[in-house]
């Protein structure tokens, strides 16, 4: 699903915000020369020092004695200095899918379907709206398919995956952390939150919850291109050029989901709109659930989440992650199907365009496009939203310079910019 | 309606002025139509101005159920009880470490002993507080069965904590230290309940009306919210939104389930005797934007601390919206600072937040006055917590406090209903009610015993209905005047309909609604006072964000 289409544009008008709307005139006049002549003020995320319970989530964060095996804490595969995420030689893909960045996952809105301005207060099960013309846009949540709702819910995913720390039960891991950790949480939240083992992994998760809420290095906002909104730092003409095509509806179009303007109360851009979106990318070959050839991932669809596995027009979804810290990665999209940022950039430019440089070729020679999806739910393929929707043969939506020129841009996406 | 072309004693020139070019027209016609002049009657306790703020979500338990003792730990605010504070009947030693819920094997993996939520994990999950199953969870006087039937109904957003049996979570000082330091320096009450049993609406209807029967329905999706109440007309057992409220249709994200309200509330005796009053809940005024942009019945707030976004304006939550005498549908916006409270400005006494502090900072104080916060600051777990709550009530207090009318203000702090959140006293029922599905407290189809215990009507007079079980959940009560009772723990039973009597008895001569509203049988909350003490109970300022004292206070006010 594009995530703006015309159908959508009244709720979007709703929520558009004067300095995303204006986003192209910003860029047009700032594609001259990199200077930013309309320097804003960001509202970073209050810096203070760590809550004891944090603290205790920090301690939690890189020991190995969280996993079963005693190899692998949090930071083995959020790596701190790539940004929380993976690095090449991490296990990046023993969940069965790239490992995303923990940064900037604090602004992450509930999961939901359609507008979401209020609850039922009665339960938190998807509420998926009455079936209309439109197909309602989910939106938000954690993992790449969005099933987990709290950070501390997230955590307890690659604790207890097989693939991942494997723990075994909750008895096993409380048993393991009760030595070290059993006195200082019993002193913060009581003993009788240590001795029961589901609550104990539940105090232990939210301390790991608090060191990601509270660390500002999970969310710095400092990057270039940070500096550069705030008139800070001056982008080079590659890199302004990079960022006009990345603005450009009829050439990127990137910022039509990865929002880069800063909200309207002064928030710095996530580059994202939490929205979710199938792109097709090709089937990674590497992964060792794809030797089964019946074997897919379909997001939203399952089989990790299971809540929306009968609704179709979902299958194949994944949530837009931020592009935030985007080239300090190793493996790309939700399956690892890329490696480079070149990759991932050449993906948009030739999926329509240039197929054969994309997809592989089945036995009877024909492009395998959309080849990690089954046949029936290719249909659910954004074909529509620039820089999609060209026909093959038609002259690609960005020259070899404009990806040049994204990439430079991308790159002014990356933390911890001094100048 | 303009029912009378009595200004309120409070309005300035120009605000007459503008009422009076108001007038002109249908005003004049609807007065002609005869009413008897109402008398203005000097209230009958030295309360000239009553604010109630009506919170949302919380049993005594849950946020009193240690006090007066906080454990202080490293990194919160500490909290010491004063010499010879009162005892409460609260979570004894016996309930935190050998509790019946604990023993209960029908809560399976859930069966919990009371354990304590820190301040860091203010923002929770949230409990389930359907009319049945919080019977369900009292157990036949048991109070043991909250994991099983009130366990976790919502997650809440990404930084909220949530927990095995997180239904058996309270707080302590450290985190509701504002209310804690309330309670030091006023009076409270450790045995007040909702009128009946089951969540917002049934709670916000019984505040204003004593009353839930008598309901039209207007939209639903099933019939999960209602009762038959024997006599051929419903009563609402859950929630559902006001019909005609602009936020209520489905667009707005609210409802699949739309009432409305027959009989009488509060706001009609209070035009009747000419007593300015107002409902001032926090997103109300659709025509303000707030920082983020949003506007209308989509304009929302995250929480900082949940990352939780929700609406500021729950339709639900505005009970005078079910009525049609007192409902302002459209949100209209009163046409001056100086009418607000009264019947002629246009928006029938339904008002935003902001419109009382404009009111109150213009010296027009209204005489009864309810406060509903934007909902991220109503203390609902789930998509508010305690500490976003408590800048609320701290900011509203400390304004008050150093105004000149404080000397006859009276605030009550009380709550719509308990979340679900475990409470360990359970109230004989003094209402019954025998729906053969919905009732379940004593046994299946049975809350209290037939023929014995009084069964009140509904506003039609058909006879006794079904539907309105209580007393229902215990709920925390406070009154913080100079004229209440210092350090003062009251053990009176009063319920939510009990504010409705202190108003009916303090301006309107001791009228009640009739009809069968609760106000005539709910408890005095005059056991909170102490009328004779000359009202010099000191006020007392606190920290926004900590809830601990402060000789000088913000003057910050919620939005």
């Amino acid at each position: 699903m594009p995530c703006r289409t015309a159908a959508q544009i009244a709720a979007a008008l709703m929520l558009c915000i004067a300095a995303a709307c204006s986003r192209q005139d910003a860029a047009a006049a700032n594609v001259v020369d990199g200077v930013n002549r309309h320097p804003v003020h960001l509202v970073r995320p209050r810096v203070a020092p760590l809550s004891p319970v944090a603290q205790l989530g920090r301690a939690l964060f890189f020991d190995r004695s969280l996993s079963a095996s005693g190899q692998s804490s949090c930071a083995s595969c959020h790596v701190p200095n790539r940004a929380y995420a993976a690095t090449s030689d991490s296990a990046m893909l023993t969940g069965g899918r790239a490992a995303p960045s923990l940064r900037y996952v604090d602004r992450t809105p509930r999961f939901h379907i359609g507008p979401d301005v209020g609850v039922s207060d009665e339960s938190d099960s998807v509420i998926v709206p009455a079936t209309s013309a439109v197909v309602a846009t989910p939106h938000g949540g954690l993992f790449w398919d969005g099933r987990a709702g709290t950070l501390q819910n997230q955590a307890m995913g690659p604790l207890f995956n097989p693939a991942e720390m494997a723990n075994a039960t909750d008895d096993a891991l409380a048993a393991r952390l009760r030595q070290r950790y059993g006195a200082p949480f019993a002193a913060l939240f009581g003993a009788e939150t240590v001795a029961p083992a589901d609550r104990f992994v539940a105090e232990v998760t939210f301390a790991i919850a608090r060191y990601q809420l509270e660390d500002s290095s999970f969310h710095p906002y400092d990057s270039k291109y940070d500096a550069y909104l705030e008139g800070r730092a001056t982008l080079t003409t590659s890199e302004a050029r990079g960022l006009a095509v990345f603005d450009d509806s009829t050439k990127g179009n990137c910022a039509a989901c990865h929002l880069d303007r800063p909200t309207a109360d002064g928030r710095p851009p996530v580059l994202t709109d939490y929205e979710y979106e199938a792109v097709g990318v090709p089937r990674n070959p590497a992964l060792a659930a794809n030797r089964d050839a019946q074997h897919f991932d379909l997001g939203l669809c399952g089989p990790l989440r299971t809540d929306l596995a009968s609704h179709e027009p979902y299958c194949g979804m994944f949530r837009t992650p931020s592009l935030r810290n985007v080239a300090l990665r190793s493996s790309f999209f939700h399956n690892g199907a890329f490696r480079t940022l070149d990759e991932a950039v050449a993906f948009y430019v030739f999926r329509d365009t240039r197929p054969e440089q994309v997809y592989p070729r089945s036995a009877s020679g024909a492009i395998a496009q959309f080849n990690d999806l089954p046949a029936s739910d290719r249909r659910n393929v954004d074909v529509t939203t620039a820089p999609f929707g060209r026909k093959r043969g038609d002259e690609p939506p960005m020259t070899p310079r404009e990806m040049q020129d994204v990439v430079a841009f991308l790159k002014t996406l990356t933390d911890g910019y001094r100048n | 309606m303009l029912s009378t072309t009595r200004i309120p004693r409070t309005a300035s020139l120009l605000g007459l002025a503008m009422v009076t070019a108001a007038f002109t027209g249908a005003g004049l016609h609807s007065s002609a139509r005869s009413k008897p002049t109402p008398v203005l009657r000097a209230p009958a306790t030295p309360i000239q101005h009553l604010v109630v703020i009506f919170g949302e979500n919380i049993s005594f338990d849950h946020y009193f159920g240690t006090y007066p003792k906080a454990l202080n730990p490293q990194g919160e605010p500490t909290f010491t009880a004063a010499a010879g504070t009162p005892k409460v009947d609260g979570l004894t030693t016996a309930l935190l470490t050998h509790n019946p819920t604990r023993a209960n094997t029908l809560n399976g993996r859930n069966a919990s002993n009371p354990f304590r939520i820190a301040r860091s994990q203010a923002a929770t999950s949230s409990q389930s507080h359907n009319y049945t199953l919080e019977q369900l969870a009292y157990n036949h006087g048991r109070a043991d069965l909250f994991p099983k039937y009130t366990g976790n109904a919502m997650t809440g957003g990404i930084g909220a904590f949530g927990a095995p049996a997180i239904v058996m979570g309270y707080f302590d000082g450290n985190t509701t230290t504002a209310l804690w330091n309330y309670a030091q320096h006023f009076a409270m009450s450790d045995n007040s309940y909702s009128d009946q049993y089951g969540p917002s609406t049934p709670g916000a209807l019984n505040l204003i009306a004593g009353q839930t029967n008598g309901i039209t329905i207007v939209k639903q999706l099933d019939s999960t919210f209602y009762v038959h109440d024997g006599q051929g007309g419903f009563t609402l057992t859950n929630d559902a939104a006001p019909a005609g409220d602009v936020c209520s249709d489905s667009s707005a994200g609210e409802s699949t389930y739309e009432i409305t309200s027959s009989g009488k509330n509060i706001g009609d005796l209070l035009n009747s005797a000419d007593v300015s009053w107002g409902w001032f809940e926090g997103g109300f005024d659709l025509t303000r934007p707030n920082s983020t942009g949003g506007k209308g019945c989509f304009r929302t707030t995250t929480s900082p601390l949940s990352a939780y976004s929700q609406a500021d304006y729950i339709p639900h939550h505005e009970p005078f919206q079910y009525y049609a005498s007192t409902a302002n549908p459209r949100h209209l916006r009163p046409s001056s600072v100086a009418g607000i409270g009264s019947s002629h400005d246009g928006a029938n006494h339904q008002y935003d937040l902001h419109d009382f502090f404009d009111a109150v900072s213009a010296g027009n104080f209204p005489t009864v006055s309810y406060l509903k916060a934007s909902a991220f600051q109503d203390g609902h777990s789930g998509y508010s917590d305690p500490l976003d709550e408590q800048t609320f009530i701290v900011q509203v207090m400390n304004f008050l406090e150093q105004r000149p009318e404080w000397s006859s203000t009276a605030v009550v702090i009380m709550y719509d209903d308990s979340d679900g959140w475990y409470d360990h006293r359970v109230a004989t029922p003094t209402n019954g009610s025998f729906d053969a599905r919905a009732d379940q407290l004593d046994k299946l189809g049975a809350c209290g015993v037939k023929g014995r215990t009084p069964q009140l009507d509904g506003p039609a007079g058909r006879g006794p209905v079904n539907g309105r079980c209580g007393p229902g959940t215990r709920q925390p009560f406070l009154v913080v005047s100079p004229w209440s009772k210092v350090n003062y723990v009251d053990h009176t039973l009063i319920t939510q309909s009990s504010v409705l009597r202190f108003i009916e008895d303090n301006w309107l001569g001791g009228q009640r609604l009739g009809g069968g509203s609760f106000d005539a049988t709910s408890g005095s909350i005059n056991g909170l006072f102490d009328f004779a003490a000359g009202g010099h109970v000191p006020a007392l300022f606190l920290d926004d964000t900590l809830g601990t004292r402060v000789s000088t206070p913000s003057s910050r006010l919620p939005q």
